[in-house]
């Protein structure tokens, strides 16, 4: 049952995995508490065509994607914190709307501009032999970057996600950690693309921190437990992507998605809930 | 003359629970103006939509001879949305009318003939969200209107109006009471609140019914408040006595 | 210069297409604006997004894609009601849908990628417009009436309940089945759509054309003609740009739907500051 992971792409996917579910433990929670699950999935879509173009172009295309992914981040999380809801239509409809645009754009360049359809299924879903040791490298930082902001800064966005206003009136002043958030939504969201691809991104990225929250009460409890829950997930993705010659962000969202569905039926969940 | 509204050891609960509010009993003739006085989640609303038939009684009697409408607070509806004031007074056709039907041209000119009658006939075209908070309110009663109500049920009314649309709005109240219709109008406003010809007291339950000036007393006020009320000085030195406020209620909007 | 706008037009392929990017733009124009509205922007991309599974069996077991989007969309909307419900209190609504739509998308690619011979995933993902055939315009067609008869019959109630709740309420305009009503008709319009732009692409048609016209105008007939105008308007510019550039149609379709909504975003922006700066405070 373990021979694939004798295979040396294999063992890289796990490491990477791995790394990523320390990332996902730590920044999926701020995620979810701060109502980005849209943002992230959308910051992974808008990378999709920055890594066809850097990848067309030929230069770097961990730069690419990670700046459309910023570009998209910063522009919707600022026009979403001033929630124009006077003139109908607010965020939601604009961060449908560009998310739509980037997809377009990707398919367009690379199925007609660079003619590479084939990297197209790699960079919506994963892929085992994509992984790189880049990729393990940038997943590692991004990991690091995730837990020294979560040390530095995750009282203040626990403040602010709490209430806002009283976070205001104590001072914590929330637009500098909140748009660093963003910055590092933008780049988890271009760390796990290659692992599980532009689409799935949430499958690391909120997945995992939505299950643990439905067990645990507490800030650091609930982290642990998301990096542990995401580690497992992935592994076992993983091994089925390979078992079932899949792309990889397929196995872990099915996965992931199906240990929600048994949480949440979990006793302790019910009741929570209720 | 009957009575308009007749309501006797009424009480109305939501799905079968502890009922929301008990031991209502008052009446409302033709011509005349209730005020309906009580705290947030005291019972007016709920008062309201069992009246408006959306609630049943849970005990008690509720007879409402005439055909009610509400005339709810400007602020709940969304002035981003893209109507016009015909538009809105033109939603009160829809009661009378099967659901596949559009409205007729004896619909639109009953909308207009009520738009005229709050004073508003040459604001018809106007987008809803940029009239004034006053005019926004006379066209919610045009509405109400265009249904033929006998009953009319105003939340609120008064709020954020200014003293020039609050003297107008008035005034338009007393010329449709003076047309034989009941209204019966929710208040946190105690001036406002003695100016009407009775006031009904709630707060879970009837606290008092009867005309202000042998209703509002200290004791009816502190039942129907609890602490949340104040006694303030006289406003000058030739004003007659003590005078009761209520603290501003506090609204969650969200 | 006219025979270049009539050139493409003469395949009965493109005939088609342009019939079906008609067919589109009336659609999303109109339920569009009770989409935007509605603010159901995120709800009917989720729908679109977790109908995949369902498309990916309908071409794998070889029957409509029509018939397996409909499955598709009735296990969407209940796994994203179902996830909302058990998150409540916990997670957030758009956690809820995340996880719905993420488990969805993932099962639609794991089937459609694992079998020896995958099926033609990118038709699905982005459309495929130029393939529509004469079936797939009747029984888009019929659909659209329906959703065009729906929305006109139901007009009234509509703005109703979009304009207060509660007063609709006291109008007799239950909310609760017009909210549903809405999202039945957003599923029809899904499927109306999911040929000519792929189930990643679609929202384009039902947001953006009315998300555009709301910018510009101030009451709802001229909102709804205006974006159906914009709705054809960028399908048949999708259509020429795919025609003499050769890219694909349905991004070329969905890049323009996009283009027009940020140009209306803009232009309205640019008019309000310059009105606000004109009346200082008012």
């Amino acid at each position: 049952m373990l021979e694939p992971f004798q295979l040396p792409f294999v063992q890289r996917a796990l490491v990477e995995l791995l790394l990523l579910a320390v990332l996902a433990g730590t920044l999926g929670c701020w995620i979810v508490l701060r109502g980005l699950a849209f943002a992230a999935h959308g910051a992974a879509a808008a990378a999709f065509p920055g890594l066809v173009l850097a990848d067309g172009l030929g230069f770097a295309a961990t730069l690419g994607g990670f700046g459309a992914a910023l570009l998209f981040a910063l522009a919707v999380g600022r026009l979403g914190a001033r929630r124009d809801r006077d003139h109908g239509g607010g965020d939601g409809t604009l961060t449908a709307l560009v998310l739509v645009a980037a997809l377009a754009t990707g398919i367009v360049l690379a199925s007609d501009v660079f003619h590479s359809p084939a990297s197209v299924e790699s960079l919506l879903f994963g892929s085992l032999l994509a992984i790189g040791a880049g990729d393990v490298r940038l997943a590692a930082a991004a990991a690091l970057v995730a837990l020294a902001a979560t040390w530095l800064l995750g009282t203040r966005w626990l403040a602010t996600g709490f209430d806002p206003q009283a976070a205001r009136a104590l001072g914590v002043r929330s637009r500098v950690p909140d748009t660093l958030l963003l910055v590092l939504v933008a780049l988890a969201a271009v760390a796990v693309l290659a692992a599980v691809g532009a689409l799935l991104a949430t499958a690391l990225l909120v997945v995992p921190a939505a299950t643990a929250r439905l067990l645990s009460d507490r800030v650091g409890a609930w982290q642990l437990a998301t990096v542990a829950l995401a580690a497992a997930e992935g592994a076992l993705g993983v091994w089925l992507a390979v078992e079932l010659n899949a792309p990889p962000g397929a196995t872990v969202a099915v996965v992931a998605g199906a240990v929600f569905a048994l949480v949440a039926l979990l006793p302790r969940a019910r009741e929570a809930a209720a | 003359m009957s009575a308009l509204v007749a309501a006797s050891d009424l009480a109305v609960s939501y799905g079968g629970g502890e009922p929301a509010l008990a031991g209502v009993g008052f009446d409302l003739r033709p011509g005349e103006r209730i005020a309906v006085l009580g705290p947030n989640g005291g019972g007016k609303t709920t008062l309201f939509r069992a009246l408006l038939g959306e609630l049943r009684p849970a005990a008690g009697t509720l007879r409402v001879a005439g055909r009610c409408a509400s005339v709810p607070q400007t602020e709940r509806s969304r002035l981003d949305f893209p109507v016009s004031a015909l538009d809105v007074a033109l939603m009160g056709t829809i009661p009378g009318r099967a659901w596949w039907r559009r409205p007729s041209r004896a619909d639109r000119a009953a909308a207009r003939a009520a738009l005229a009658r709050v004073d508003l006939a040459d604001r018809a075209a106007r987008t809803y969200g940029e009239l004034s908070g006053g005019q926004r309110q006379r066209v919610l009663i045009a509405r109400a209107l265009v249904q033929d109500a006998e009953v009319l049920l105003l939340d609120e009314p008064f709020t954020g109006l200014d003293a020039t649309s609050a003297a107008r709005l008035e005034a338009l109240l007393a010329e449709l009471a003076g047309e034989g219709r009941g209204v019966l109008i929710a208040t946190h406003d105690l001036e406002q609140a003695r100016r009407w010809d009775r006031v009904l007291c709630v707060n879970g339950r009837q606290i008092a019914f009867g005309v202000p000036a042998a209703t509002l007393t200290h004791d009816v006020l502190a039942a129907t408040y609890g602490g949340a009320i104040v006694t303030l000085p006289p406003a000058h030195a030739g004003a007659p006595g003590p005078q009761e406020a209520i603290l501003p209620p506090h609204h969650h909007h969200h | 210069m006219l025979h270049a706008l009539t050139e493409p037009f003469a395949q009965g392929l493109m005939q088609r297409a342009l019939l079906e990017v008609l067919l589109l733009a009336l659609v999303g124009g109109t339920l569009g604006c009770w989409i935007v509205l509605g603010e159901l922007s995120y709800g009917a991309e989720s729908l679109a997004h977790g109908m995949f599974p369902g498309l990916v069996l309908a071409s794998l077991a070889g029957v409509p894609l029509l018939l397996g989007g409909a499955a598709g969309i009735l296990v969407a909307a209940l796994a994203v009601a179902l996830a909302g419900q058990v998150g409540r209190g916990r997670i957030g609504r758009d956690d809820a849908v995340a996880v719905a739509v993420t488990t969805l998308f993932g099962a639609g690619a794991l089937l459609a990628l694992s079998p020896r011979t995958p099926v033609g995933i990118q038709g699905l993902l982005f459309g495929d417009v130029l393939s529509t055939t004469g079936a797939d315009l009747l029984a888009g067609g019929a659909l659209a009436a329906v959703v065009l008869l729906a929305l006109r019959a139901a007009h009234w109630r509509l703005l109703a309940a979009g304009f207060d709740r509660d007063g609709a309420r006291a109008l007799g305009v239950p909310s609760l089945a017009v909210d549903v009503l809405l999202l039945g008709l957003v599923a029809l319009a899904v499927l109306v759509a999911v040929q000519g732009l792929g189930n990643l692409l679609v929202v384009a048609v039902l947001v953006a054309p009315a998300a555009a016209a709301r910018r510009l105008t101030q009451r709802l007939a001229p909102m709804m003609a205006l974006a159906v105008l914009l709705g054809a308007l960028a399908g048949v510019g999708g259509l020429y740009l795919s025609y003499y550039a050769r890219v694909a149609a349905g991004a070329s379709i969905a890049g323009l739907l996009v283009a027009a909504y940020l140009l209306a975003r803009l232009g309205a922006a640019a008019s309000s500051t310059r009105k606000g700066r004109a009346a200082a405070a008012g």
